[in-house]
């Protein structure tokens, strides 16, 4: 009962925020006649993307598989590295100038270089994904891998732990807290990294429907594909935040 | 004696230099050469940083332009982002009812994959610097607001009791403990938005321009001029490094009162 009533407080100032902004959009094209190849109405965005859900699901789908992968393999890269330089720390001083060198330039300008690698296929996209994902997990990891004071490493040391010993049971939990974070951050920047990807040069996926309907000026294409695109990227958003809270074993 | 001190003196000089990150740059382009020429990289993969400064000094007119486009874009963009995302995040953490009505949707606007809004700003800004600026800048608005909103809220309790006892009123609370306390955090989200800014505006460049780095980067893939491509991701880094660090140096100037991170 309690539960029902939070919730509700909570959720009531967002609706109303929701609905004021529909009202906006909706009252500006009737106010002002705003043709729809600037900003079509709310109900036409929703009819078409009723009428082409199976084309652009099928397109979400493939960008949903190739921002997945990517994930996956750029998070389990950052946090192995990340081990891998506290474990080895010469491999931190020689590594991290080239990393950081890396990171400087934003990642979608090795769009293009990805492509012509990797091909048009899911591959580059991938690629792409995992070394923007894997750079945000490292930084991170690095971060609170690092957080252990000297003296309970000492501490552990000088009890005959091993280096991988402190590693698991010290520094890993230490450094959970910042690793979920870490990936929470990540979950939408995939998905941006997958798209513009797409944009660039694809077969599928929601980036590719969004560039060819710009260069056709089918703009409600590109709305639902849009429309799209925030609706998974909030339900992956979501589901993290839920497993995040579930899963807070390390505190 | 006086040799042994500047003998001291020069050592942590050398020191200094090879732990600073101009000696990690020139080591960096020491290997990236070295490599390329030892293990005879083809320049389909990594051309030789010798290859690609060439280049880059046959196009210097057209690339400093384009260097200096994209800059200016990505500059006004983040200056707007981040005076957007103060004003919101001090609005949010003073007045409880617009963060619980309005900030929800903010962290939902940041999902929505804002390149591609890239094709829809073009046509409401035409193809102008404003339209790239519209993009740099709403890539940049949201991390300043969460870091705004933290800083604001980290304020410690008991110092805010203790300028309250002596009488402090609203504005004299805001300047003179608030804020300065904030300010770290603020500096870590204009950190993050900088970065995201310059991504906004090569992006934004994408639908439809005529001058910028962003543009270099399409026209080198669509001739598939390997070289070309490495010439604007050299100077993308650039770019981001040289902003970043010249926000490091404000953060040292202003923020006196907290020396290390």
């Amino acid at each position: 009962m309690n539960f029902k009533r939070i919730n509700f407080k909570r959720f009531l100032p967002v609706a109303i925020s929701l609905l004021v902004l529909i009202g906006l959009w909706q009252g500006a094209i009737a106010a002002f006649e705003i043709p729809p190849f600037v900003l079509p109405s709310l109900p036409a965005i929703l009819k078409h993307a009723v009428s082409e859900f199976k084309p652009l699901s099928a397109s979400l789908g493939a960008t949903l598989l190739e921002a997945a992968s990517g994930y996956v393999l750029g998070a389990l890269c950052g946090l192995l590295l990340a081990m891998a330089m506290v474990l080895v720390t010469p491999l931190e001083r020689g590594l991290m100038p080239l990393c950081v060198a890396i990171n400087s330039v934003p990642i979608v300008a090795y769009t293009p270089l990805c492509l012509i690698w990797f091909g048009m296929g899911p591959a580059s996209k991938i690629v792409l994904i995992a070394l923007a994902v894997g750079f945000t997990i490292l930084v991170n990891a690095l971060h609170g891998l690092k957080l252990p004071e000297e003296a309970a490493v000492n501490l552990m040391r000088s009890f005959g732990a091993s280096p991988v010993g402190i590693m698991r049971r010290l520094r890993l939990p230490a450094a959970m807290p910042s690793v979920v974070s870490g990936l929470r951050v990540a979950v939408p920047r995939s998905m941006i990294v997958a798209i513009v990807g797409e944009m660039l040069g694809a077969y599928k996926g929601l980036g590719r429907v969004i560039y060819e309907s710009t260069q056709q000026v089918n703009l409600l294409n590109v709305w639902a594909a849009v429309l799209f695109a925030s609706l998974a990227s909030m339900l992956l958003y979501g589901l993290l935040v839920w497993v995040d809270r579930k899963l807070v074993w390390w505190r | 004696m006086s040799t042994a001190a500047t003998g001291i003196s020069m050592a942590a000089g050398a020191r200094a230099f090879l732990r600073s990150p101009l000696f990690a740059a020139l080591a960096l382009a020491l290997v990236w050469e070295l490599a390329v020429q030892a293990f005879r990289i083809s320049p389909r993969y990594l051309p030789a940083l010798s290859a690609v400064l060439r280049d880059a000094w046959s196009i210097w007119p057209q690339l400093l332009a384009s260097f200096n486009r994209t800059l200016l874009e990505t500059l006004l963009g983040f200056a707007a982002g981040a005076a957007f995302g103060c004003l919101c995040g001090i609005t949010f953490s003073y007045v409880r009812l617009m963060e619980r009505a309005v900030f929800p949707l903010f962290v939902v606007s940041q999902t929505v994959p804002v390149v591609a809004f890239g094709a829809l700003i073009v046509i409401w800004f035409g193809n102008s610097l404003l339209a790239k600026v519209v993009t740099a800048f709403f890539l940049t608005f949201f991390p300043v607001t969460v870091n705004t909103l933290h800083g604001l809220a980290s304020c410690d309790p008991q110092r805010i009791a203790l300028m309250r006892s002596f009488g402090a009123k609203g504005p004299t609370m805001f300047f003179k403990l608030a804020l300065p306390s904030a300010l770290p955090q603020i500096l870590v989200g204009l950190r993050l938005g900088i970065g995201l800014s310059l991504v906004g505006s090569i992006v934004g460049e994408w639908f439809g321009e005529t001058l910028g780095l962003g543009v270099m980067l399409i026209e080198a893939m669509n001739s598939d001029q390997i070289v070309r491509i490495w010439v604007v991701i050299v100077a993308c880094g650039l770019m981001g490094a040289l902003l970043y660090s010249a926000l490091t140096l404000i953060e040292r100037k202003i923020i006196w009162w907290r020396a290390e991170a």
